[in-house]
């Protein structure tokens, strides 16, 4: 091929995936519909994910007005919020339990937009940023669990970043040394210090969010320029239109999931969950707490990081990784019932390991 | 006496002839009981003065029940002085909304030909009474203010007191005039229900919210026609007010919650001196552990030789935490030939810091994922999750004259044999180490 045909190809490739005939406030809103079948209730997983990220916006900025990274004072501040300011715990509260309502919601939708096969042709662009949004997704969780410093924080940061270094032991010769500088590169000295704080706030702060606002307009961009995907094999009982059917009752789950998230952070602080000891300010000086561990949502790929060989989960998670960003390719022929079965599969797999993760270890390691 | 008429006597008659009325107009003259609707004869003003009206007294009538019925309730709430405040503003707001709306009525039912022809006597008393009463309301309440909260303590006794049989006038008989006045006017008005257009207050009509809609329309074939889209029109703004009600009250609801968190979450605590002073030392604290680090930093890029222990603070069995070189956590021990034993205890699996006790096989445990390591090799057990061995760390004995009596260098070589006596006396030191490249 030469370059003109190069150059005529991707230009009708981008004209396909971004056509601009269907840019307009008629075609994107008025003329949008969404079918209707059994798996409908799919289509507002993505619209969920937004809303907890809202949440996470508001109530983000909200903490950004009392918190304070510097090592000494970042423990401090966040006690502060929650046991001085006037609705305080409830923001941090929110804060805590939205982020992990919102990686829920995009799991969810990660899900059922694979069974669905609503990464087809001409929607590869959505997909792929999905799959972009994710990994931002997960980011934010990884770099905001440090912020508030205590000693859960700050240990499972280490074990997390120490496990960056580990892959040079299977790298050869000088680049055995490589993961080593990037893990010191990300953290900014020898040790998870000021430097790792002041890094992992910006990151969580600013070039996080601002990276996941713009994936994200690509990604509701081309969300409206495609429709929703069909979904089903068979045709769809009927279509409701986009707006202001499927608009208001998408308002009404966000409603909901509002009330059942405000309810909770009322009621249950999202501490509970852990032992308090793990609560306390880092202190560099003393031994390790026991039951150091990641969130929930790292269970997956804690757990048989704690039970396999290294080497094993870093090929696993690199094919995995490619895998979801060439899903479009790989799997433009497979059925859609092939896409559910393996999607169930993977299902089961991430609720068996998030839910029943620590006793399957005990099980394997006494 | 007037006071024993107005405030004992008239209350009895006027629920004696409230109740027997209803129940002889309900079973003699059914077909009265109703607020008698003009909106068939005049539907333009009737909207702006029924429902500002309606609106208000409802309001204002639900408050007065409220206090009557669980006054405990109500008084703990008035504690809270935006709470007072709140209903303090929500009534004189409803009384004011109340007046523009009888006052529109009252134009109205003088000024309408038609509304006038079906207008009796009895309207117009109940109109002025009704006006009478609540302008006195609002002047009293303005007047003596915060009745919201007392009244729960005076009024409430009283009426109370009247329904139980045991009348206690001596709780309002010292109210200012303007206020006994409202009282009376209210008794009036309750003696005045069964023989005016007020018996419909008995007869709520909440089924209208639920019901399909109904229309009114002159029988006529032209009227006729026109009934069908009527009547689809009604029904599409009949939801339409549905929906606008709901969303409205539901986000007034959430922007009053949302922005009282909100300005006081941006106003901030407002702590006790004592609280104060309580979170200025833990800062304090933190700064000053935060400083420690620093120095410790410092100290170990320019000092040669840094003190971990006096000799005999070492133990064999449980090592003393200090900082290496490379700001990460120690152990030192005190080794089986008596000499020390310094060793990282920073885990070579992912960096966790390993524990200081040693176990019955001379090993100490990292917590994180449970390696044991052999204080003298170093080494990991087989299968631990650790597969490197932890460095011992060079070390030196200092006497108390300041000369180096023994050292150690992390392969085990011992420099120098201190007598027993010599140790005791002895510091022990890291050293810096020697950068090979």
């Amino acid at each position: 091929m030469n370059l003109p045909e190069i150059i005529k190809n991707s230009e009708a490739y981008v004209a396909e995936r971004f056509p601009v005939e269907k840019m307009s406030y008629s075609a994107m809103v008025v003329k949008k519909e969404v079918p209707v079948h059994r798996l409908s209730w799919a289509y507002y997983m993505g619209g969920l994910a937004l809303f907890f990220f809202g949440v996470q916006m508001v109530t983000g900025l909200l903490l950004l007005f009392y918190y304070q990274p510097t090592v000494s004072d970042a423990h401090a501040s966040v006690e502060f919020i929650t046991d001085h300011v006037p609705g305080g715990s409830l923001v941090r509260n929110m804060h805590a339990w939205a982020s992990s309502m919102m990686i829920a919601a995009v799991m969810v939708h990660l899900l059922t937009a694979f069974a669905m096969k609503a990464f087809a042709k001409p929607r590869e662009i959505t997909w792929v940023t999905g799959v972009v949004l994710l990994g931002i997704t997960f980011g934010l969780g990884f770099t905001g669990y440090l912020l508030p410093w205590h000693q859960v924080a700050v240990n499972a940061t280490k074990i997390g970043l120490q496990s960056v270094q580990e892959v040079g032991q299977y790298l050869p010769g000088a680049m055995a040394e490589w993961p080593r500088i990037v893990k010191e590169t990300i953290q900014g000295e020898a040790a998870v210090g000021q430097a790792t704080l002041s890094r992992f706030f910006a990151l969580h702060v600013i070039i996080l969010p601002l990276a996941m606002m713009a994936t994200l307009g690509l990604h509701l961009l081309s969300v409206q320029l495609h429709g929703m995907s069909r979904g089903i094999d068979g045709p769809p009982k009927r279509q409701e239109k986009f707006f202001p059917t499927f608009f208001i009752k998408d308002l009404t789950v966000w409603g909901f999931a509002f009330i059942i998230l405000f309810v909770i952070a009322l009621c249950v602080p999202f501490e509970s969950l852990y032992s308090y000891p793990l609560f306390e300010p880092f202190n560099p000086k003393g031994s390790t707490p026991d039951g150091i561990k990641p969130e929930w949502y790292f269970y997956f790929l804690y757990y048989p990081l704690e039970l396999l060989p290294f080497w094993v989960i870093l090929v696993g998670s690199t094919v995995l990784g490619a895998v979801l960003m060439g899903t479009p390719w790989i799997f433009q022929n497979t059925s859609r019932k092939t896409l559910q079965i393996l999607t169930v599969l993977a299902a089961l797999y991430l609720f068996v390991m998030t839910v029943f993760g620590e006793q399957i270890y005990h099980m394997f390691k006494g | 006496m007037v006071d024993a008429f107005f405030f004992v006597g008239l209350p009895y008659l006027a629920i004696v002839i409230c109740v027997a009325g209803c129940i002889w107009r309900s079973r003699y003259d059914q077909f009265s009981m109703s607020a008698r609707s003009s909106q068939f004869l005049e539907d333009g003003k009737l909207l702006f003065g029924s429902l500002p009206w309606h609106v208000g007294i409802i309001t204002i009538l639900l408050g007065h029940l409220v206090v009557a019925v669980v006054p405990r309730v109500w008084s703990s709430l008035m504690v809270i002085p935006a709470v007072l405040f709140g209903v303090e503003a929500l009534g004189v707001c409803c009384s004011l909304l109340a007046i523009a709306g009888l006052s529109a009525l009252i134009v109205r039912r003088i000024t309408d030909a038609r509304v006038q022809a079906v207008t009796t006597t009895m309207d117009l008393v109940v109109v002025v009474l009704l006006m009478a009463q609540i302008v006195i309301g609002l002047l009293s309440s303005i007047t003596f203010r915060y009745g919201a909260a007392w009244s729960a303590g005076t009024v409430v006794p009283y009426f109370w007191g009247i329904l139980t049989l045991q009348p206690e006038m001596a709780h309002v008989t010292g109210f200012p005039m303007l206020f006994k006045l409202h009282i009376i006017g209210a008794w009036v008005l309750i003696a005045l229900v069964p023989f005016t257009r007020l018996m419909h207050v008995l007869a709520v009509p909440l089924g209208y919210i639920f019901r399909a809609p109904q229309l009114v329309l002159w029988n006529n074939p032209r009227r006729r026609r026109e009934a069908v889209d009527a009547t689809a029109r009604a029904e599409s703004r009949r939801d339409f007010i549905k929906g606008a009600v709901g969303i409205a009250g539901a986000s007034g609801l959430l922007a009053l919650g949302v922005s009282e968190k909100v300005v006081t979450y941006f106003k901030g605590p407002d702590p006790d001196p004592e609280a104060e002073s309580a979170l200025l030392q833990k800062k304090l604290e933190r700064l000053q552990q935060t400083a420690e680090e620093r120095q410790l930093e410092l100290e170990r890029q320019r000092v040669e030789m840094i003190l971990v222990a006096r000799y005999i603070e070492l133990d064999a069995a449980k090592g003393k935490y200090f900082i290496d070189y490379a700001m990460a956590p120690g152990l030192a021990f005190k080794g089986k030939n008596g000499l020390p034993l310094l060793i990282s205890a920073k885990c070579t699996h992912l960096g966790c810091t390993v524990g200081s006790q040693v176990n019955a096989e001379g090993q100490i445990m990292c917590p994180c994922h449970v390696s044991y390591f052999n204080i003298v090799t170093g080494q990991p057990n087989p299968g631990a999750p650790a597969k490197l061995p932890l460095p011992h760390l060079a070390w030196a004995l200092v006497d108390p004259s300041g000369n180096v009596v023994a050292s150690g260098l992390p392969g085990g070589e011992v420099e120098g044999t201190p007598s027993p006596e010599l140790l005791a006396q002895c510091s022990l030191y890291i050293t810096k180490p020697r950068h090979s490249a």
